[in-house]
């Protein structure tokens, strides 16, 4: 490149010798480079930018303290440590309840089911995890759709993708397997879905488990023991921590799985509870300023995907105005 | 930092040793959250993102087997998951948008070493200069002086092209070494 009478500026960068002058480094190079910069003047402008980016911008490293990076060290370490007891722990969990309740036959089956789950490790465990305000469409490797809400997680062994755990809220189009009759289970803190084919919704907020049945029928094996049959159109909430339990019919124009089409379709809703399911796909906190507004209700739809235009079309449809400060939305007249 | 001892640290990391994980996340802390705090300006959600990130390393590590230069790597991941973050945090709608838009890279004279081999300008002048180059070759400046990386990792980290980096940074140089020249000239005639 000495010879080359129009280099360009990442030939001078990359020449080891026009380094050396940039850096005064070696005497040689540099009686060669000052006297090709007396013999290319028109390069001078170059010449020089190329010796500034050599040289570069000394940075001074703004500490971040030992223990500071300790202390974080260990937050993510314990965060480590808890999700991989977690797991072995719901294992053991489902094992002795699901030991309970089922017939020989059917335990045997289940017992090389759970071995097998128990020989595979972390490592082989898939999750699926929304963001606040984020939706996703799964396909899982058995064929099965899932439509994860919003704040929500759905984990399952890679050997086991029909043996699901949700936490939050998700929509279930379970593909049947006619051949084998393989059963299809979406465990929660609450109970397990126990299914063959079908579509139905269940949702982990607040401490219970919903499931709304679309299509099909399910079994609910709740965690006290008991099991329940659904039909199509029911709705039933279970909670584990005060034992309560409510089986009803919903109405069926009432698409109570329309968030998962990007809209929340409320009938006759508090503003209570309106503002509950989105303090659980958004992640935000809400107060009412004036009480009375909580039993306030709304009928219609609601776009979810977006808080603003979410907002928005509440405050349109009832004449109530929310406001948004940082993670908490302040509701009033 | 040695690019082979950390090579080291990495692939036993992804092979589920937890010390070198340790090692790892205390080898980069320090430079992940400055870099983290330039393009947010926020300290609390840097952190926690960067808590989350590490996570997520851990989680995934065994996908990252074929990762050839670990740095560049995790500068690229951790820079679009505090984007992501961001977006979210100021509720803008585009991602693109975002990263056209964020106000970042701001030089305070602190980050500037009093002895600079470019230029003998102080570092209060020197960081003013900075300031008044566009964000990217903030950023690209950052990246290639700071962190310290290859023009083609750095080209990886931006999502722009190898010679769009290297037009960056020589065009941000040029513009600094004429206001440099110009500084210096001011100064003696004040003189």
């Amino acid at each position: 490149m000495k010879k080359d009478s129009k280099p360009n500026i990442e030939k001078f960068l990359n020449d080891e010798s026009f380094r050396n002058w940039a850096k005064e480094s070696n005497q040689n190079d540099m009686a060669f480079w000052n006297n090709w910069i007396n013999q290319n003047p028109s390069q001078i402008d170059d010449i020089y930018t190329v010796k500034a980016m050599i040289l570069g911008i000394t940075f001074r490293s703004k500490p971040v303290s030992g223990k500071k990076v300790n202390d974080q060290l260990d937050i993510v370490l314990n965060h480590i440590s808890k999700t991989e007891s977690k797991k072995t722990e719901t294992k053991d969990n489902s094992l002795k309840k699901n030991f309970q309740k089922i017939t020989s036959i059917a335990a045997v089956g289940l017992l090389f089911l759970f071995i097998g789950l128990n020989l595979y490790n972390s490592s082989k465990e898939i999750v699926h995890k929304t963001a606040y305000g984020e939706i996703i469409d799964l396909k899982l490797p058995d064929g099965t759709n899932v439509v994860l809400n919003g704040n929500s997680e759905i984990r399952y062994n890679k050997a086991e993708p029909r043996n699901v755990t949700l936490q939050g809220e998700g929509y279930f189009k379970v593909k049947s397997m006619l051949s084998t009759k393989a059963k299809f289970w979406v465990n929660t803190d609450d109970l397990t879905v126990e299914v063959y084919g079908t579509e139905f919704n269940v949702s982990t907020r607040e401490d219970k488990t919903n499931v709304i049945l679309d299509e099909g029928s399910i079994q609910l094996l709740l965690k006290t023991g008991i099991s329940k049959k659904m039909v199509p159109g029911e709705f039933v909430s279970f909670s584990n921590e005060n034992n309560i339990i409510s089986h009803e019919k919903v109405n069926k124009d009432l698409s109570y799985s329309s968030w998962k089409e990007g809209t929340y379709i409320f009938n006759n809703t508090t503003l209570e509870d309106v503002m509950k399911h989105i303090e659980y796909t958004y992640g935000l906190t809400s107060e009412f300023i004036n009480d009375e507004l909580k039993q306030k209700t709304i009928s219609g739809g609601v776009p979810n995907e977006n808080i603003d235009i979410c907002l928005s079309a509440i405050q349109k449809s009832t004449g109530i105005k929310i406001v948004k400060e940082n993670t908490k939305l302040l509701i009033y007249h | 930092m040695d690019s082979q001892v950390e090579s080291a640290f990495w692939y036993s990391f992804i092979s589920g040793d937890k010390n070198a994980f340790s090692a790892f996340f205390k080898m980069h802390y320090t430079m992940l959250y400055s870099y983290g705090l330039k393009i947010s300006q926020k300290p609390c959600l840097t952190e926690d993102c960067l808590q989350d990130f590490f996570i997520y390393l851990y989680e995934n590590r065994k996908s990252f087997a074929n990762v050839k230069s670990p740095k560049a790597y995790i500068i690229t991941s951790f820079r679009r998951a505090l984007l992501t973050k961001l977006k979210k945090e100021l509720q803008f709608l585009d991602y693109d948008i975002l990263v056209e838009s964020i106000p970042s890279f701001e030089f305070s004279p602190e980050d500037i070493a009093i002895k600079q081999e470019f230029s003998s300008i102080r570092a209060n002048t020197l960081s003013q200069l900075l300031n008044e180059l566009s964000p990217r070759e903030r950023e690209a400046i950052y990246l290639k002086y700071y962190s310290e990386l290859k023009i083609t990792e750095i080209s990886s980290v931006m999502n722009i092209s190898y010679q769009s980096v290297l037009n960056t940074i020589q065009k941000a140089f040029l513009k600094l070494r004429k206001e440099v020249e110009n500084e210096v000239i001011l100064n003696v005639l004040k003189d």
